[in-house]
């Protein structure tokens, strides 16, 4: 699962969210690292639909415009709890290696 | 409110597959308009007049533009067929270059006595390095790189793959531009250029083809056309060099179209009965190869202008390639509209 994927399934295990949402909340989780332009976030957003772990939620009118929202699926729960346990696994792993001094280093 | 704005983004949603904007547009169009407006009046109708997609927005959308038309995710089959073309096709070009690179890679070794089992290697099959700014070091090292890159790109490193073979273009590239230079510009050899666009610099921008969401090769079918390419093209090759027989041997560029017309005829039979699955792909394929070889050979014919029979020889190869493609095209044309889901990608036929 790419960094990417990883941040909008994030972004949308709190509840379901419009585009411009998911571009913040991305923005906010990763502490404004992850800045999402709209070609890529749909370029994501098509490939988690294709994959079966997002689906639209239900669509609201916004200024004239319609927001279309989107929610995890079970099977995008899944994934993204099997990728946070896989990420934070290997975030352990890097931490033990390290050692005191790497994360002296690293505060 | 948002009419000028939104007319300038739609305009660039128009890079994207009309497929993908019947479904997404509307929704992109919504998520970029709440990037910019405010809800102020005033604000909003100053943003709407002056603002429009940044370049890194533009690049977005034209890079999935890129991903869309070459990948297939999602697409309709026409869009399928072109981007599994376009990737074999590439990892064809590869091949071409890597069997090179085992080519020098046999020579070198042979002639340096690290087979010791055979007699020394003649003196008409020493590998010659092209003169230039490069240590010879660069010119064994960019050819052995192709190899690294052919097998990188069947294995499926399609990032490791795409910035070795970028590296592995650069010294080419110079040693074209110090040749040009060297020639101030009359005269200068047209071949070399031909090599670099058509051979260096265009299957790299194609390896964009490949990315995860692609199908993925048949890695041993693709790893055993390295071996079975060299043995079936270039040993025989070799065997006319070593009995001085190298007058009767093609340019490279002369053998690069005699290879994809052959890979053609060896093909017809299938693209003739179009029952084979995937067999349009293939034919699609082939005609790619084609058009890049003929390319190739048209241009460099420029460098052989002083030889009225090599100019024969060289449009023999062409008329040779147009007959042998001929035999596939329309099979291709009916895959560029539609074509039916292929099979994992055998290179079987390119090393017939």
């Amino acid at each position: 699962m790419t960094g990417q994927a990883f941040f909008v399934l994030t972004a949308l295990a709190g509840g379901p969210r419009h585009g411009y949402g998911i571009v913040g909340e991305v923005a906010d989780l990763s502490g404004g690292r992850v800045k999402l332009k709209i070609g890529s976030l749909y370029g994501v957003l098509e490939r988690l639909a294709a994959e079966g772990l997002i689906e639209a939620d239900r669509e609201e009118a916004h200024d004239g415009r319609l927001r279309r929202y989107y929610r995890l699926t079970r099977n995008g729960r899944g994934a993204l709890a099997e990728e946070a346990e896989l990420r934070a696994a290997t975030a352990r792993v890097v931490r033990a290696r390290l050692g005191p001094s790497g994360a002296e280093a690293a505060g | 409110m948002s009419g000028n704005l939104e007319r300038r983004y739609r305009r660039v949603l128009r890079l994207l597959p009309g497929w993908y904007r019947d479904k997404w547009e509307e929704d992109m169009v919504a998520a970029f308009l709440d990037g910019w407006l405010t809800g102020d009046p005033d604000a909003d109708e100053y943003i709407t007049r002056a603002a429009g997609p940044s370049a890194a927005e533009v690049a977005s959308v034209a890079g999935l533009a890129v991903r869309l038309y070459l990948s297939g995710a999602g697409a309709p089959r026409r869009h399928i067929a072109w981007g599994q073309a376009m990737r074999w096709a590439v990892l064809a070009v590869t091949l071409v270059q890597a069997t090179r690179g085992l080519d020098t890679l046999v020579l070198t070794s042979w002639s340096r006595h690290l087979f010791g089992w055979l007699p020394v290697a003649p003196a008409s099959l020493a590998v010659t390095v092209p003169g230039g700014p490069w240590p010879p070091a660069v010119w064994y090292l960019v050819c052995y790189a192709w190899i690294v890159v052919f097998v990188t790109l069947v294995l499926r490193y399609y990032r490791t793959a795409q910035v070795i073979a970028a590296l592995a273009i650069v010294p080419d590239l110079v040693q074209v531009l110090v040749g040009q230079f060297g020639a101030r510009f009359l005269a200068a050899p047209i071949g070399p250029w031909a090599f670099w666009i058509l051979l260096n610099l265009a299957p790299v921008l194609a390896m964009t083809a490949f990315h995860r969401d692609g199908p993925p090769a048949a890695p041993e079918r693709w790893l055993l056309a390295l071996p079975a390419v060299y043995l079936l093209v270039y040993l025989p090759l070799l065997a006319l060099q070593a009995t001085g027989n190298s007058a009767w041997l093609p340019d490279f560029s002369g053998l690069y179209c005699l290879m994809v017309a052959l890979a053609c005829l060896a093909h017809a039979p299938r693209a003739r009965s179009r029952q084979a699955a995937g067999s349009g792909v293939w034919s699609l394929t082939l005609a790619l190869l084609a058009a890049d070889a003929g390319a190739y050979r048209m241009f460099s014919i420029a460098d052989y202008l002083h030889d009225p029979h090599l100019i024969s020889v060289c449009l023999a190869e062409l008329l040779i390639l147009l007959a042998a493609v001929a035999l596939v095209a329309p099979d291709a044309a009916r895959a560029a509209r539609t074509a039916a889901p292929a099979p994992p990608p055998c290179p079987d036929t390119m090393a017939a």
